[in-house]
């Protein structure tokens, strides 16, 4: 221990080794040796006054090349919810191979008539097993958007990260769509009282609006997409591809590379 | 300032004998994962005569973004059911999200388990002193939450315990903890413990007389925190979106969900 | 062969992702002491280097979780018993965590310990040796003496050297057999026994004055006087130290408690009716 007052009781370089700031280094991708290689971007999802719209783009990224580009991202599950998958693509199809062995347990062991499994369940499940891999410093590199209704019929949506933290909210996006598409789809949707006023139609607008800007400003999405609309009728999964592009914007680019006028 | 700080290698105060290298050790460490990260916002409690008021702001952030508008972050603790309605305890937690709700969840299975094996709700203080053994299991792995616990003692009186992340607990009359805790906290010695306010005219300098610690009425508390919360929105980017409180007195908890400012 | 079956049974993908064991005790464990030896660990080869880049502020000052330290504490024996006096000050970095801190930690009715340095460590493993105090009791129907209760303490803490746990403690009692009995125990397994130790930041200034006034013989009021001068002393001068003076008394038949006391009026009482701390000015001009 250390005796000089400054440093009463802290641990000494002498016993300890000096001090190894490199444990507390902020999550910068490349830094770690369980890192994400193949990723997704962005998965935008809000609430409507019957349910929840998401989407996510088809694209898997190999750092800056775009690698693989017809990979889904949403998946159901039960027929009852989605889950939407930013983040490291290997680590989703772990999580996908896991969700659907616990959809035949649980039909299994439910009462007759289906699952008992909600979207809530669902979510609190998978940021348990997130907060877990954390804990064992062995993360799933993913930010999960889970959608679907409650206990109640209501429409929930919640978010889940590589820590294990969650969080939920009217809008939800992960990864770049938190800059980009939140403030799009705030704008309809601030609290939980607007989304009552927000129909299906409305919603899936909005959505494919959000997939239009995250296209033209995120080099790493593309312009085919999954888009789920989930209410308690069951879950309308669709493909998507983005019409009536307009680049005309990009000949008043200028300053990039070698253009110099 | 530098002078201030504790730290040789800011310039602080140094030494005559060298301090050890600071660089990296060599060898082998097999993962750079940093497993804790800050959500941001604030808690405050404050314990009264008869009532105990638990405070906090609903935003969570990472970075710069707010992740959302409205995440609790005082909860009700040991009620028989998932809904908490006879619940007797309240905890607040800032720091670390995720750790947080599994220090949540936690306490809150161990007051379950406790009140199904006793017939009894656990006293605060056998809880305060639980939430602290708790704590410091991960001593060496620690949960990165502030804790602060909330209630009504044996005498009716209200409690609140205080915590660092690894357990150190204390029984004080107010607390703020989080990321507005240094903005918070001064405000707090001076309207609740009345630090440095003095009897008019009792007095020059040093002679000056102290002026009395009176427990203060539960609308007043009220208005501190919200007044406490209003400063801290104002100059803590942190702090903001919604106030949540929650009041425990003997006929039970009673919880308000007021604005704060969004920007 | 049933563990074979069990293991296949199911995938093994699925039965990886359970909770932890500690959370599992909780709930099932129904004799699962509160105060056990079983703690949770960062999965990584070095525990205490990890600990370290987590907690230890001086080093990185924005590390995350910021560990209350700073103290000045002291304990000295005389004919009369042994004195504890503490100041009430817990700072994380320049931060004033805590200016109220009950830094002399009440381990029974006749044995006090001290906190410095990490407030948890101290308050945990305090509490921890009055279980095995108790325990002693139960076992051998006598009162443990004040070398055994420091040897386990300190036994305890050599286990756990190099882990990270940082405290410094004195632990203070008397007994028929030993008489007034003093030790420091320290996180990197030190145990010492003697007359007077001070520990913490402060120590330099509390034992300036201790030393100079200290003797074995002096009466019960000259020496709380004393424990609670040298704590003065130490809160004008270290920064880190501060707040309330804590003053104990430990007698043959058990402590009692001389208060927990504001160091402002007690700094203008000294200075004003004593003329000391002439550094300081009176006059507001």
């Amino acid at each position: 221990m250390d005796h000089r007052p400054q440093a009463w009781g802290r641990p000494r370089d002498d016993v300890y080794g000096a001090y190894d700031a490199s444990y507390m280094n902020t999550n910068l991708p490349n830094q770690h040796t369980q890192s994400p290689i193949v990723t997704g971007t962005s998965v935008v999802a809000m609430k409507f006054k019957d349910g929840v719209v998401m989407a996510a783009d088809n694209l898997a990224s190999y750092g800056s090349l775009a690698r693989f580009t017809d990979v889904k991202r949403l998946r159901t599950f039960a027929d009852t919810s989605v889950i939407g998958f930013g983040g490291d693509v290997s680590d989703m199809q772990y999580l996908d191979r896991h969700l659907t062995e616990l959809g035949i347990d649980e039909a299994y062991q439910s009462d007759v008539g289906g699952h008992n499994l909600n979207a809530r369940n669902l979510h609190k499940y998978l940021s348990k097993l997130l907060y877990h891999r954390r804990s064992k410093f062995d993360p799933l590199w993913n930010h999960l958007l889970v959608a679907g209704m409650d206990e109640d019929d209501k429409p929930f949506l919640a978010a889940a990260d590589l820590l294990g933290t969650t969080f939920t909210s009217p809008s939800l996006s992960t990864g770049f769509g938190s800059m980009l598409a939140q403030p799009i789809m705030r704008k309809y949707v601030p609290d939980e009282a607007s989304v009552e006023n927000i129909t299906k139609e409305k919603a899936v607008e909005v959505i494919k609006e959000c997939m239009k800007v995250l296209f033209y400003r995120d080099a790493r999405s593309m312009d085919k997409y999954s888009l789920a609309i989930v209410t308690k009728d069951g879950v309308e999964l669709s493909e998507n591809k983005l019409e009536n592009q307009s680049w005309a914007f990009a000949d008043r680019i200028k300053g990039y590379g070698t253009q110099t006028v | 300032m530098a002078m201030f700080s504790q730290n040789p290698i800011m310039n602080g105060p140094n030494y005559s004998f060298a301090e050890a290298p600071k660089a990296a050790m060599d060898g082998l460490r097999e993962h750079r994962f940093n497993p804790y990260t800050d959500n941001g916002g604030s808690t405050l409690a404050i314990a009264g005569d008869g009532f105990a008021i638990m405070a906090g702001d609903t935003r969570l952030t990472s970075g710069y973004s707010i992740n959302t508008r409205y995440a609790p972050k005082v909860f009700k603790i040991g009620g028989t059911t998932s809904s908490q309605d006879d619940a007797n305890i309240l905890l607040s937690v800032v720091g670390f999200a995720a750790d947080g709700e599994a220090l949540q969840e936690r306490l809150d299975s161990v007051c379950k388990m406790y009140r199904y094996r006793h017939g009894k709700p656990m006293s605060v203080n056998a809880c305060a002193k639980r939430l602290s053994t708790i704590l410091y299991q991960k001593r060496f792995f620690p949960y990165y939450v502030y804790a602060i616990l909330g209630g009504l003692d044996e005498e009716g009186k209200g409690a609140v315990y205080s915590y660092d992340p690894v357990g150190s607990y204390e029984r004080e009359q107010c607390r703020a903890g989080g990321a507005a805790a240094s903005l918070i906290m001064p405000f707090l010695d001076n309207q609740v413990n009345f630090k440095n306010q003095y009897v008019p005219g009792s007095g020059i300098g040093h002679e000056l007389q102290e002026r009395d610690r009176v427990p203060l009425p539960r609308d007043e508390v009220e208005i501190l925190v919200k007044d406490a919360f209003d400063s801290a929105v104002e100059r803590h980017i942190e702090v903001g979106d919604g106030l949540q409180m929650m009041i425990i007195t003997k006929d039970g908890i009673e919880e308000k969900v007021l604005p704060l400012k969004k920007d | 062969m049933d563990t074979l079956v069990a293991r296949y049974s199911r995938p093994a993908n699925l039965q990886r992702e359970t909770y932890a064991e500690d959370q599992h005790d909780d709930l099932y464990n129904d004799n699962s002491p509160a105060l056990s030896l079983k703690f949770a660990m960062p999965p990584v080869a070095q525990p205490s280097a990890w600990l370290r880049a987590a907690t230890d502020d001086r080093s990185n000052p924005n590390c995350p979780i910021k560990i209350a330290h700073g103290t000045t504490t002291l304990a000295f024996r005389f004919q009369g018993g042994i004195i504890v006096a503490t100041d009430s000050r817990a700072t994380a970095g320049n931060w004033i965590a805590s200016q109220t801190v009950k830094k002399v930690i009440e381990i029974n009715n006749c044995l006090l310990g001290t906190m410095a340095g990490g407030a948890a460590d101290c308050q945990y493993w305090l509490a921890w040796l009055g279980m095995q105090c108790r325990l002693h009791e139960l076992r051998h129907k006598r009162r443990i003496s004040v070398a055994a209760a420091s040897k386990i303490l300190a036994n305890l803490v050599y286990q756990y050297k190099g882990m990270g746990l940082s405290m410094g403690t004195m632990c203070a009692g008397v007994t028929k057999e030993e008489g007034p009995a003093l030790y420091y125990i320290d996180s990197d397994g030190t145990r010492l026994s003697g007359n007077l130790f001070c520990v913490g930041s402060g120590q330099t200034f509390a034992y300036g004055v201790l030393d100079a006034e200290y003797s074995y013989d002096l009466s019960e009021e000259a020496a709380l006087e004393l424990g609670r001068r040298s704590i003065l002393a130490a809160t004008h001068r270290d920064a880190y130290s501060g707040g309330f003076i804590n003053l104990y008394h430990v007698k043959e038949e058990g402590w009692v408690k001389h208060g927990f006391n504001d160091t402002n009026p007690i700094f203008w009482k000294t200075k004003l009716e004593k003329g000391e701390f002439t550094n300081v000015t009176s006059s507001l001009d």
